[in-house]
Formats: C-alpha cells, structure tokens, sequence
C-alpha cells in the first residue's frame, strides 16, 4: 500500500454528496506520515505533535509502544534522558545559583555564555567537565568560583544541563503553539463557497464534532489531505477515502474495487467481496486502468490554499466540537 | 589460497605501468569509465554516464541477474546500502555505516568485510568508499576518516574528522584529487558550523580547513548579524563534490543554515550555505560562489551533485555546472567564475517571489515557517534530495528523480536566539516524478509519473547503449529510454532501490549493479 497521490487516468471524482471522504473516527486516530525525502530521518511530523511536552498518543504509536520522541532520540543517538528528579533538582539549583549569569533556561545571559550549545558541556560525563570550572570559576573571564558546590550538586546541575540540550537536539519534542488562529466565519464561507468543501462534507454529517477528535495541528494536517501517505495503514483511513479503479482487460469484462496497489508494471484492486485481483500491465496488453481519487480535489486545493485560508478553515473546523 | 591467487591476478591488471600494486593510479579518475567505477559518481564530471554500450536499448529486454550478494552486517535490523560502490581492478567496494566490504564484481563473491567499533551518532547513511593507491577511505557516523588496506581490508588507521558531542556525524564518500583526501562531515541538531577539509592520504593529517561560514570581518561575514549566529550557522557538507581538472576547480554543495527553520536570529543571506562553491583544491580557497538558497528556513539544503558538462547555450560553448537543487530549482552556472546562466523551477515551487539580479530565487516571508503553520511546497525533503541525478552527453538532457509536495513548517522557537531546528515541518502530500531537462533551455523534455510512491528514491545512471537506469517507489529497477521516457526493461527486486547505479565491464562483459534494501543486485547480458 504505497501511494501518495493517483493522478493516473484519474477519470472521475467522487463529488456525490452522499460520501463522505476522510473524516471518519479511525481516520482521526491515525499518525500523519511525511513524504519520503529529506535523508529519511524521522521527521517532526511523523514524531507527531505534543503538547505541555507529553507526547499525544498516535494511533497504535510506534513499534514497541515506543514514542515518537523516543524513536527521534534513538535516531540522534544524542542518549537517553537523564533522571528527571537529578533535573528538577539541578534546575533549581542552577536557577539559584548560576541563572542570574547563565539565564535560567541556560541560553547565556548578560555576563555568562549560552551553556547548551557549549562545547565543554557537550563534552561533560555527570559533571567531569563543568565541575572544575564551578569550583575554581574563570578568574579571566569573571566567572566567581563555587567551591562548596558538592559533587552530588554538580551531577544534579549537570542532568539539568543534558536534559536542556537534549530538548534543543530532539526536534520530535518540540511544542507547536496555538494555531488556530483563524477567522472562523471567513473559514466558514470559505468552505461553501471557493473551496466548494460542502460538496462532500457536513458540519452535521462527516464533521460533526471533528474538533473534538482532533488535536488541532492533526485536525489541520487532516483537512489538508485527510489521507496519510507513506507508510499508511489499510485499517486506519476511511474506506471513503481510498482510490477506486476499474480494470478493463482487452476481453472483458470492468472489474471495479478498491485500489491496493499500482505502479507502471502491475495493478491490484479488491473487489465489493473482498477478494484480491491483480493484472499485469505489459505495454501491449491492452488494459484499461481508471483510477478514481476521492481526494483529487484535496490535492488541487493545496495549490490555491493561502495561508489565510489554511487557518480560517481551521478556525471553523475547530467550531464543531 | 585462493583469495591469495584472485589479488594476485588482479595485480597483473593493473593501470598505468603498474605502480599502485592492487591499487588506483589517481590518474585513472581523469580516464573514461570502462573497467572501473573508480569514484563516487564515476569520474569527476558527476554525470554519471558511461560510454559502456553492450548493454544497449535495442537488447535490454535479454538483461538478467548475474549475483547479489547481502550486507550482513551480524545485526539484527536491517542495514540500507546507500553506497555507490566503486570498482578498481575487478573488486567492488562498499558501504553502510560503520561497515565496509570488499567483493569480487564478477560473482559478488566477498574478500573482506571491516567492521569499525562505533561510539555513536546518527547512522542513517554511508555514501561509500574512496581509494587512492592501495587504500580504502570512508568515513563513520562516529565522525572517524577510516584507511583500509584495500588487499585485505586490515585497519591502516583512523583520524576523527568531526566532534560527536557536537552532534556531528559523518555520511559522504571522501573524494581524491591528486594527493587530497576531501572531506565532509553533517549535523544539523545543535546548530554547528560546516566545514570541509582536505586530509594527507598517507597520515590523514589537515592539509586545508574551508569553513562555510565566514569568520567575523571576512568576506560575506555581512550577510549574518553577529559572530554567535555565525558560529552556529550549519553549512554541512555531507555530500560528495565534483571536479574539473582543467580549471583544477573543486565544486561542493553545501548544506542549510541553522537554526533550520527559526531564521529570526540569523538575519541576511546567510553565506556559504545552500551555496555552490568552487575552490581550489590544493589550497581550500574560495574562488566563487552562488548561493542557490538565500536565508533558507526550509532545510533544503544545496548538497544536490554539481553536474559538470560543457554545452552550446545560445550558439556559445560554454563550461557549465548544473544542478537540481532541493529547493525544486534547476540552475544552470558558468563553471569558470560561478555567473548564472539559467534558473528555472523542475517542480512546482510557491516559497519564491521571484528571482533576483543574480538569478538567485527571493524568499516569500508568507512561505516562511510561522507559529500556527505556513504553507509551502517542496517539501522539507525537497523536490529532489541526496539520490545522484545522470546527464547525458549524446541526448544533452539533464535527469533527475523528483518529489512534488507540500507541507506546513511550524516555528516552534519564537526566542531571539533560537536553538536546535527550532521548528517543525509536517508533510501532507506528495508524488514522484522521474524528469528529462533540457539544461540549454530550462525546458522539461519530458516527465514520467510514477504511479506508486513511498520508500527511498533512486539514483540515476545514463550509457552510451541510451539507457537511463532508475528506481521507482515499488521496488523495480527500471531501465527508460533517456530520449523519450519509454520503458524498455525493469525487474521487481526486494526493496526500492537505495543507491545511485554503476556499470562496468569485465572480460568482454557489462554489469549494471544496483543496491535495494540491503542486496546488492549485479545484472548481465546471458551469454
């Protein structure tokens, strides 16, 4: 199951108000999956959103039950987390004592460095590398020293340290703020006028109480193309949702169903029983394939959206709780 | 015993007078590629093109399997060869991270397999082996410049090239200029500076350091606002570069600035990233530049191959560089001093508002990454990426595995001084499109949309028999004819394909190898 996007032979649209593409209850539950490319690292999108830093569920999440954010750390290999009672007390304790030079997100302040990007401190083992230089300070460079910092002190501040630049370098974890931001009512008009959404959606119908399933960044990514694409589940999109295609064999006769698969060389459909048929597509074998995208229009709009748009309609979406 | 005789054979095979044992004669790189693939993208031109033409349109229906052969790298998950394997004197080499083998290119049988103990870092990819004499080159995520004997793959010595507390890792294959050993290096989650270095083949010691960020008061330091944003600005080069011998010119694309998507505290054009560059490699000097991405915040990085081929453009012959740029632009430059001939864009692009005096594209601000989302296409993976793009000298077309879509890039650090991405891209659509450009033009010659999509996209490989492998998204190498796009042979293999293609010919025999997944696939004409 592997397509993004059909546009061969995309003969027809299901415009029929009667369907209802995308929306459903599992729809909702599933993990967006970004395009292949970048260097095929996890992306913050397939690392799906979270918020008040605790990763949302996605779906069934990862393999393991591991979180997205724990998957993009292993990628990184930048470590596992520190012990987060050491970080709340180093937190404490470098706020106290080093927040006033350092900031107390330890970002560099007026007088002390940025320490998460450090170079030192990226070299530090529980304190190994930062704890001479608290103790003896950098006369020349006007840091005091702390000499009655104890070790166990030290290894707290040094967690704290860790857990802030694990927090930069792990991009999975990253809070996305509010968006909906929108114009509902310009939204709503959106969607029954110019963007002729009403054509297969309802307010009443399919999205009834949409915004209460989804998160918002998920409920935006969705109306955007309700279909993950990639690595997609069968179970976890909307039968509406998926490509139909009929199959024309030279002899007859149409064979209609559900697309599972097709590529220059071969198609495969499911049929209303559920039985799999699969034809090869020799350059002279004179099949007819007619591929019929329930979300072609959703791919067209993707052209036209501004970002205004893109958060007017999510401001309206996010009226049907 | 019987390795023993095979070196001993291939050492009677030796080029030029013998001198490099079971070696490369590094003048071998400025030869015609037909014995060998003696270098990342064959020879130095990065068009992957080979005059081979056994192998040809008119009977590349009769092309079968000839061996695989399996990394096993004794792990558990599965490793992806992302490697263009080299060949020298009848040995293939190559690659995933932290593994290098050595196999016979007539059966796929294996001589050697080096495994390097790694301390870490991001193991995503391994581009290959360099050899220059009678050593093997490669780098680790571990950000270690490995020398290998290449007769029997035993460890030589290693030198760190990169600080992996700092997030660095390393994916290229080096490349060799007369005695330089090139060198780039990645890393893109702690905001550190890029460089690229030549190291002495015999030691591995610095023989240059080039930074892609100026240093305050240099040239170009006035396209950032201050030494800290500079000291953090990314810039990686983790992509093999080009080489013109004649104007002893070395071509290298360099990577995205950091913070990748929170540009706020990075203001201005951001030189040398997501640049072209050209310098000197014996020195490391820069001799010009063209950035292709102003101020990016979209991580489309500039690491895309700088194609080298001299063409007619407007009844003028002229020595071009061209390349498919991740952020969907094609760009055509005079390789002498950098100036733009064409830009134009192979996909659908909305981030630009058009191009500049340079022929550089302007960033849109309203396609700029934003707290509650912006639209834009390509998408942060681009409209092509890392996968080799082929020119083909006999239909003068330029190919290039593509990707349309569209995400929504999310600011996510809204502070002054932004740290790490500080933003997020999400996906939302995408297709891929295999295209033919004509670069004298800019026009697209021709497209091929494939049908599927998902998995790696595939390098590319153009012969004089006009042939243009490819891989498509459901696992078939597939071989077109680069004229019109048609299909004349593919084969459904076990993954997509995951390398850029080679071919070579030994005994009066070509193979066209390719890597899907973790197989090694070498395909022949029957006898």
């Amino acid at each position: 199951m592997k397509y993004k996007g059909l546009s061969l032979l995309v003969v027809a649209l299901l415009l029929g108000g009667a369907t209802s593409p995308g929306f459903s209850q599992t729809a909702a539950a599933a993990g967006q999956t970004a395009p292949a490319g970048g260097q095929n690292a996890p992306t913050p999108a397939q690392a799906g959103p979270v918020k008040n830093g605790a990763p949302i569920p996605q779906g069934t999440g990862g393999p393991g039950g591991t979180s997205q954010v724990e998957r993009m750390q292993k990628f990184l290999a930048i470590g596992a987390p520190p012990d987060p009672a050491a970080v709340e007390r180093g937190k404490n304790l470098f706020v106290a004592t080093c927040g006033f030079c350092h900031g107390a997100n330890a970002k560099g302040g007026e007088s002390g460095p940025d320490l998460i990007r450090s170079v030192l401190v990226l070299h530090d083992e529980n304190g190994n590398q930062i704890g001479p230089v608290i103790h003896n300070g950098r006369p020349g460079k006007g840091m005091p020293a702390f000499p009655s910092i104890t070790e166990a002190q030290i290894s707290d501040i040094a967690a704290f340290l860790k857990s802030r630049y694990q927090a930069a370098a792990n991009r999975a974890s990253y809070e996305i703020q509010n968006i909906v931001t929108g114009d509902a009512k310009a939204g709503e008009a959106y969607f029954n006028g110019p963007g002729k959404c009403n054509t297969c959606h309802s307010p009443t119908g399919d999205l009834a109480g949409i915004a209460k399933r989804l998160e918002p960044d998920a409920l935006q990514s969705r109306f955007l193309y309700p279909r993950p694409h990639g690595n997609r589940e069968a179970a976890t999109v909307s039968p509406a949702a998926l490509p139909k295609v009929t199959v024309t064999p030279p002899n007859g006769p149409a064979v209609s169903g559900t697309l599972e698969h097709l590529d220059d060389f071969n198609v495969a459909l499911r049929d209303s029983s559920g039985t799999y048929r699969s034809w090869s597509l020799e350059p002279d074998s004179n099949i007819k394939v007619e591929v019929q995208d329930p979300l072609a229009e959703h791919v067209a709009l993707l052209k036209k959206y501004t970002n205004a748009d893109m958060h007017n309609i999510l401001a309206y979406l996010e009226t049907l709780k | 015993m019987k390795l023993g005789k095979i070196l001993f054979v291939f050492s009677l095979v030796c080029v030029s007078g013998c001198l490099w044992a079971d070696g490369l004669d590094p003048a071998v790189l400025r030869g015609s590629l037909k014995d060998t693939w003696p270098s990342f993208n064959g020879d130095y031109s990065g068009r992957r093109y080979s005059e081979l033409s056994q192998i040809n349109a008119e009977n590349v229906r009769s092309l079968g399997l000839a061996w695989t052969t399996r990394a096993n790298t004794g792990e558990t998950s599965g490793a992806t060869i992302k490697a263009t394997p080299l060949v020298v004197n009848g040995v293939l080499y190559y690659t995933v991270p932290d593994h290098a083998w050595a196999i016979d290119a007539r059966t796929g049988r294996q001589l050697w397999h080096y495994k390097w103990e790694s301390k870490g870092g991001i193991h995503i990819g391994n581009r290959g082996v360099a050899i220059y004499g009678n050593w093997v080159y490669f780098e680790t995520p571990d950000n270690h410049l490995i020398s290998l004997y290449a007769k029997d793959g035993s460890f030589r010595w290693s030198v760190e090239i990169a600080d992996l507390a700092q997030e660095y890792f390393s994916t290229p294959a080096p490349l060799v200029i007369a005695n330089h050993i090139i060198v780039g290096v990645g890393g893109d989650s702690l905001d550190v500076p890029g460089y690229l270095e030549a190291r002495d083949p015999e030691t591995g010691a610095v023989q240059w350091h080039w930074n892609t960020e100026p240093r305050p008061g240099e040239p170009g330091s006035e396209t950032w606002p201050d030494k800290d944003a500079m000291e953090h600005g990314g810039g990686m080069t983790w992509m093999p570069g080009t080489y013109d011998p004649e104007l002893n010119l070395l071509y290298w694309g360099t990577g995205n600035p950091n913070p990748v998507h929170a540009g706020q505290g990075r203001k201005g054009d951001n030189l040398w990233t997501c640049s072209i560059v050209a310098l000197n490699p014996d020195t490391g000097k820069l001799a010009w530049y063209f950035q292709v991405s102003p101020h990016d915040t979209h991580d489309w990085d500039a690491v895309q191959t700088p194609v080298l081929f001299d063409a007619e453009i407007k009844g003028q012959k002229r020595k071009l560089l061209a390349q498919a740029s991740r952020n969907g632009y094609f760009f055509v430059l005079d390789r002498t001093n950098g100036k733009n001939v064409l830009t134009v864009p192979y996909i659908d692009v909305d981030w630009a508002k058009g191009l500049d005096a340079l022929g550089r594209p302007i960033p849109d601000p309203n396609h700029e990454p934003k707290t509650d989302g912006a639209l834009a296409a390509p998408s942060a993976g681009g409209g092509t990426n890392w996968y080799a793009p082929s020119y083909d000298p006999e239909t003068r077309l330029f190919y290039v595995n593509s990707t349309q879509s569209y995400s929504v890039y999310y600011l996510t650090d809204t502070d002054p001084k932004p740290e790490g991405y500080g933003g997020r891209d999400s996906g939302v659509w995408s297709k891929d499109y295999l295209k033919a450009i004509d670069p004298e033009t800019g026009k697209i010659r021709w497209t091929h949309a494939y049908p599927s999509s998902g998995g790696d996209s595939s390098g590319l490989l153009t012969t004089a028999g006009k042939l243009l492998f490819a891989g498509d998204p459901s696992d078939h190498f597939i071989a077109f004819d680069p004229a019109t796009g048609r299909i004349l042979w593919h084969a459904g293999l076990t993954a997509s394909i995951s390398n850029g293609p080679i071919t070579y010919e030994l005994d009066g025999r070509q193979y066209v190898v390719a890597a899907a997944g973790d197989t090694l696939y070498a395909f022949t004409l029957p006898r």
